[in-house]
């Protein structure tokens, strides 16, 4: 018999990205909160808010400058807001939003692409050496693969468990114990450098 | 897998034994999180409210006065700056007869030619480049927020589009490209025969009710009267494109199909579900039933993909076998409703 593809629990090697799975309940409360929403209710798009708004920063904040990830994140949900009606499934909000998130940041890279960054470890005047130490330690995990990154970022900055970042990812717990092992291995490795 | 990861249970959920490192590190990445600062958001329904009639009439007074200036000025605006920014990369390539040796506009309605030795760049708006090879022509559609489109009259483009899925298209003589945030190749020749090839993201392809959806490391063909073939990766072996031509655009009674799928079918590897899911919907339902037992031995079939429905090709047992792909990142050009099917 031929073999079967993987259909669960694939683990994320590199850049790939893994299949998003949504528990079914969260899923339907998504849905819920979607359709109100698009009815102008507030504060059922507030509360996808709360559920997504830790996702949607580590999005950014794994990809673009980090003073520019408030303004880009309230950017996100605005442009959320005003396209609910495009989304054709409304339990698949947490899907669509990543994906908003990590265009936006593309985008926002790419108008800054023509600048020079700086290097990422250099202080600023009056850093205190801890904030040089978070700065460094942001500049490493940015420089880790897409899967690793954002499920870093979900853990160590967002304070995320990982059972919570796979109930919110979609992502299977097992790929998302696997993205944390494997990416905190090589961030203590460019650490110790 | 458990062994790799059973000494990281802190870092998992924050139980057994502290890792100082990790400790240290939550303690400094810290003070990035999220502040979870108020949205502000514009209202997406405006609630009826009563107005006195006098009230009323003075904002319909206003608001008339100021819709007129604004029309005019977006009139004045769009008549000077509707269309694209140009530039040629290598040769003078001609917009209107004219030469383009600098920066130049692409006005809507107009198309860039280029010869055997010319080639440009478009800027679509503010959400991608095209680049238009040698020996082409690309006419300039549509242009406005919610619709980007080109038609590609003959030749190649190349097209890095970084705006959210839906928003920018490609006419074909046999069908339109659509981008799903991606990049990606089109050539068309002078019979109007296409091929699409991904280098990343999704492109759906598309022509009357006929549709293909095709990855990254995958290409598809369209013909004429026809539409979009079948997609497949373009590492492939051997003999599968010639046979998904013959199936993608032979009539159903040619003698060659029979053979054409024995070939497709066997060659198929896991990773050509892809290929198979596309077929499950094209040809004689014979055809189907074969499709469906291989695509079935590939990957398991999920409840709602049940053969009756998938040979009546109901959408939502297509999806769900869809689904079951796995095809990574797939998934999310699906939730967007798919507004060039209107």
């Amino acid at each position: 018999m031929a073999p079967v593809i993987p259909r669960t629990d694939i683990p994320v090697i590199g850049d790939r990205a893994a299949v998003t799975r949504f528990p079914a309940g969260h899923a339907v409360e998504d849905g819920n909160l979607v359709r109100s929403a698009r009815a102008g209710d507030e504060s059922a798009f507030a509360r996808l808010y709360e559920r997504y708004g830790r996702i949607v920063h580590a999005v950014l904040l794994a990809r673009v400058d980090r003073q520019d990830v408030d303004d880009l994140v309230q950017d996100v949900f605005l442009t959320a807001w005003k396209r609910l009606d495009d989304l054709r499934d409304p339990a698949a909000f947490g899907g669509w939003i990543g994906m908003i998130a990590r265009n936006r940041a593309t985008d926002a890279h790419r108008r800054t692409a023509e600048f020079v960054e700086l290097p990422a470890d250099l202080e600023s005047p009056g850093a205190t050496s801890a904030e040089a130490e978070a700065n460094a330690a942001l500049a490493a995990i940015r420089a880790l693969p897409a899967a690793y990154r954002e499920t870093l970022v979900l853990r160590l900055v967002e304070g995320l468990t990982g059972p919570e970042i796979a109930a919110r990812t979609g992502l299977t717990p097992a790929s998302v114990r696997v993205n944390l092992h494997r990416g905190i291995k090589m961030l203590r490795e460019r650490l110790d450098r | 897998m458990k062994d790799e990861t059973a000494r990281d249970d802190y870092l998992w959920d924050g139980s057994g034994e502290p890792e100082p490192d990790v400790v240290r590190l939550e303690h400094l990445l810290g003070r990035y999180r999220h502040t979870g600062a108020p949205l502000k958001l514009p209202a997406r329904a405006a609630a009826p409210r009563r107005f006195a009639l006098h009230a009323a009439m003075q904002i319909l007074v206003t608001a008339a006065s100021l819709a007129l200036v604004a029309l005019s000025a977006w009139f004045a605006y769009s008549v000077r700056s509707s269309g694209w920014n140009v530039h040629s990369l290598a040769g003078g390539p001609i917009i209107a007869g004219a030469r383009v040796d600098g920066p130049a506009r692409l006005p809507i309605g107009e198309a860039i030619t280029t010869d055997g030795s010319s080639r440009a760049r478009i800027d679509v708006g503010s959400i991608g480049v095209v680049d238009v090879e040698p020996n082409s022509r690309v006419r300039l559609v549509t242009a406005r927020v919610g619709e980007h489109r080109l038609a590609l009259d003959h030749g190649q483009i190349r097209a890095l589009i970084w705006a959210p899925p839906g928003l920018f298209f490609v006419n074909t003589s046999s069908s339109t490209a659509i981008d799903l945030g991606c990049a990606y190749t089109l050539k068309v020749d002078d019979r109007g025969w296409g091929r699409l090839a991904v280098e990343s993201g999704w492109v759906a392809f598309q022509h009357g009710g006929r549709e293909s959806f095709i990855p990254k490391d995958a290409v598809c063909a369209t013909r004429p009267g026809i539409g979009p073939g079948t997609p497949y990766y373009s590492d492939a072996l051997p003999g599968m494109e010639e046979a998904l031509t013959i199936l993608d655009f032979s009539p159903t009674q040619d003698v060659r199909r029979q053979a054409a799928l024995d070939t497709v079918l066997t060659l198929s590897r896991p990773k050509d579900a892809l290929t198979l899911w596309h077929l499950l919907s094209r040809g004689t339902r014979e055809e189907r039933a074969r499709v469906y037992d291989r695509l079935a031995s590939l990957v398991p079939p999920p409840p709602e993909a049940t053969r009756d429905a998938v040979l009546r090709r109901d959408r939502r047992a297509l999806d769900a076998w869809w689904n079951a792909l796995d095809l990574d990142s797939a998934s999310w050009w699906r939730l967007w409703k798919r507004k060039w099917q209107k």
